[in-house]
């Protein structure tokens, strides 16, 4: 055997995962490395996290709506701002072909006093009223506990709500506008910037508790009509058939159209998305930052192992390889732990802030793909001193 | 001198040290953008309070915060008027309507501001230039900072506010703060043709402003034992405290930017440990030779605490430049009252004293290794 062939056995490395030994090579520095990293992916991880809590707290009510099609006011801006319409335009909504139901929902997001059952102060809860035989939530615990509702000046509450609110107890008594209000059961849905609470009623009592007392609870302007289409029908169809047979003043829409309307309001004008952006950018020039420097090391101290290399005949491709094999890795060893980790700060956070922050699949792939990214890109930036590294003047 | 032996070793390795700098930058520019919305995300909450004249606000016992500020009896202006201190009690109303162009479209919320145009209460040039406008019935000003969803903002425009046909009688600029995405500014006379069911004899808040030399935690005490228990009196300071607090929960603002701002130190500490610890591993046989020949621990320690602060010092200087670009930046975007206090300022350079400070301790351990004998 020739010695070129022995060599350019050596060369066929299949076997030899070098990236990854250099990385095991030295714990002391494998565990910098790593949380070094890893705390840039938490950052990512939690601005994100926030970013989504944001939004999916300010979207959760909408999502829970019970229907196929939503009517409501055209003039309507933002879900959770009253802008309610006469209750005719739902009879002349339950005549149309292909329709399985119209359930009118009564809202107030300014009206509904609740007295915090333990002080003597009132503040300004989201109420829902709708009839107790067909709950318009999609909420397990509000469609089991709807037929509570039927008593008189019965409401459900939102446990979740914040705790100056007083209505993490399941039952007991309070005021809602000066009258007295039994508390007859809960659900869990939780605040968002704009709302604390949520009550939720008959229409009989919404009537009752709403300043002005209507007489008629069904002559109440309505804030929703839910929409649920007979089966095997098509939603844009029966939305169309709605729509002409509704005035210019009533908007129908399908309930993903509702929830992109919702988001599309806050998006425009809440600054927390651009906050959040921020900070996830920020992340990721910390990250692109610490993990340059850690790659950069990696290769000073390694440089005689590659200049050797290169001297026994590997090639420059191969050396990049591994160069950015290793980076892979180091981004993979700073995101394990750092994912881990996140998962018990979202826990903690969400538990004391109330924002809905959950771990998901898009969020775990867009973390990755940020961390891997930043990784990679330093180790382009760092593999030019392997590309220049010269077996001759190591030794 | 440990100082200067910390400078060479600095000096030596430029593009180390540029990067170590570029990294505490970072962490320093992080702390002060988390900081900055910690401070400003509640403050948005005392942004009309902090542009109105009063030393001394009455509201409702049932007060919550600015916009639910419940009603008390008007009456009670004219009894804290008895109060010896007292120079002045003028009324302010908050009420809340529906915008919608003359035409139709959406029904925007917008919050309305009454006040007596005499009583000067707003500390706002644009609003006192234009004040006389008020006098006009069914005119109202409106904040510049309205948001576009509202259409033109132009002097003249009728528009419905609270079903009533409402002339803009001209802008001004101060920023609707937290009172939602449009305000409007409205004589008392107005204000109650637009909220016909309101009591004539209730007002939301009381501005009361006192004597010149009268002290206003006395003032307030002697406010509060001439008025029955229905009504609150707040000091300017007891007023932040309240908002500041109420916002800080309301936004979550403590939490997000609070934990941020954990991160970000952490990160600082990483990242010049990181810095630290790699170049003392790599000059073990310097240090160990100047320990061999005759320096103490306690100087080589000094050696690399001086490094960390030096790398401190140069990094912070950019990082307030570019934070205070930042700040700018979010404040035309967003409305948010970031700016730099010297409590903050001092805040920061606290904050990346200790960092520094902390990551050159945690970096010693791999310094004590440096065995004279061991090298050679």
């Amino acid at each position: 055997m020739t010695s070129a062939r022995a060599i350019a056995r050596f060369t066929d490395t299949r076997f030899v995962p070098l990236a990854l030994r250099n990385l095991l090579a030295n714990k002391r520095r494998l565990v910098r490395s790593s949380a070094g990293i890893g705390f840039a992916v938490l950052l990512m991880l939690v601005q994100l996290g926030f970013e989504r809590g944001f939004f999916d707290a300010s979207l959760a009510t909408v999502r829970q709506l019970d229907g196929d099609l939503v009517i409501m006011s055209a003039s309507k801006y933002q879900f959770g701002s009253a802008d309610p319409f006469p209750p005719r335009y739902l009879e002349s909504a339950t005549k149309v072909a292909g329709i399985a139901s119209v359930s009118p929902v009564y809202a107030s997001w300014q009206e509904f006093f609740w007295k915090d059952p333990a002080g003597d102060k009132a503040y300004p809860v989201q109420a829902f009223a709708f009839d107790p035989d067909r709950p318009v939530f999609l909420l397990p615990e509000v469609r089991a506990q709807a037929a509570r509702l039927k008593e008189a000046d019965a409401v459900i509450v939102d446990r979740l709500a914040r705790s100056f609110l007083g209505m993490a107890s399941q039952t007991g008594e309070t005021e809602i506008n000066g009258r007295k209000v039994h508390v007859v059961g809960s659900f869990a849905l939780g605040p968002d910037f704009m709302r604390d609470g949520t009550v939720m009623m008959s229409p009989a009592t919404f009537a009752r508790l709403l300043p002005g007392n209507p007489e008629n609870a069904a002559a109440m302007p309505v804030e929703f009509g839910i929409v649920k289409i007979a089966p095997g029908e098509d939603a844009a169809r029966v939305q169309q058939a709605l729509r002409s047979a509704l005035p210019a003043e009533i908007r129908v829409l399908t309930k993903p159209q509702l929830v992109a309307f919702e988001r599309d309001f806050q998006a425009d004008l809440s600054s927390a998305g651009p906050i959040f952006w921020l900070g996830t950018v920020v992340g990721f020039v910390v990250g692109m930052l610490i993990s340059y420097q850690i790659i950069y090391t990696d290769l000073s101290d390694q440089l005689p192992q590659y200049a050797t290399l290169k001297g026994m005949g590997y090639g420059t491709p191969y050396l990049v390889r591994v160069v950015i094999e290793q980076a892979a890795l180091s981004a993979l060893a700073g995101y394990a732990p750092a994912w881990l980790l996140c998962l018990l700060v979202y826990r903690a956070i969400g538990a004391v802030s109330l924002l809905p922050l959950h771990m998901t699949w898009g969020l775990t792939l867009l973390s990755l793909g940020l961390t891997l990214g930043m990784c990679l890109l330093s180790a382009v930036l760092a593999v030019r001193r392997v590309i220049a590294a010269d077996p001759a003047e190591i030794f | 001198m440990p100082l200067q032996l910390a400078w060479r070793i600095l000096v030596d390795q430029k593009g180390r040290t540029a990067l170590a700098t570029g990294g505490i930058f970072v962490a320093i520019l992080l702390i002060f953008v988390e900081l900055g919305f910690f401070v400003a995300v509640p403050q948005g909450g005392m942004l009309i309070y902090d542009h109105l004249r009063f030393d001394l606000l009455v509201c409702s016992s049932k007060y919550v915060f600015q916009s639910q500020s419940g009603q008390f009896p008007r009456a009670r202006l004219a009894a804290a008027l008895t109060v010896p201190e007292v120079a002045q009690a003028s009324p302010l109303y908050l009420g809340g309507g529906k915008w919608q162009a003359i035409d139709g479209g959406l029904r925007l919320d917008i919050a309305v501001i009454g006040l007596d145009p005499k009583a000067g209460v707003f500390a706002v040039p644009d609003i006192e230039r234009q004040i006389d406008v008020l006098d006009s019935p069914d005119t109202v000003l409106v904040d510049g900072a309205t948001r576009s969803l509202f259409g033109s903002l132009e002097t003249g425009r009728v528009v419905e506010i609270a079903g009533r046909r409402t002339t803009i009688g001209g802008r001004y600029k101060l920023g609707t703060g937290f009172l939602g995405l449009g305000v409007a500014l409205a004589s008392e006379a107005n204000f109650f043709r637009m909220f016909p069911g309101r009591p004539l004899d209730t007002v939301n808040l009381g501005l009361v402003r006192l004597k010149p030399g009268a002290d206003p935690d006395q003032a307030a005490r002697a406010l509060r034992a001439v008025l029955p228990a229905d009504t609150r009196v707040f000091t300017r300071p007891e007023l932040v405290a309240h908002e500041v607090s109420y916002w800080t929960i309301r936004t979550a603002t403590g939490l997000i930017f609070g934990s941020g701002l954990v991160v970000s130190f952490v990160v600082g500490i990483m990242v010049l440990y990181q810095t630290l610890a790699t170049q003392i591993t790599r000059q073990l046989p310097q240090f160990a030779t100047l320990k061999a020949i005759g320096y103490s621990d306690r100087y080589l320690d000094g050696v690399v605490l001086f490094e960390a602060w030096l790398i401190m010092a140069v990094a912070f200087v950019p990082a307030l430049a570019a934070a205070l670009a930042i700040y700018a930046l979010v404040r035309s975007q967003t409305l948010l009252p970031l700016a730099l206090g010297v409590s903050q300022l001092g805040a920061v350079f606290g904050i990346t004293l200790v960092m520094a400070t902390a990551s050159a301790f945690l970096s010693l351990g791999g310094l004590r290794r440096a065995d004279p004998a061991e090298i050679f």
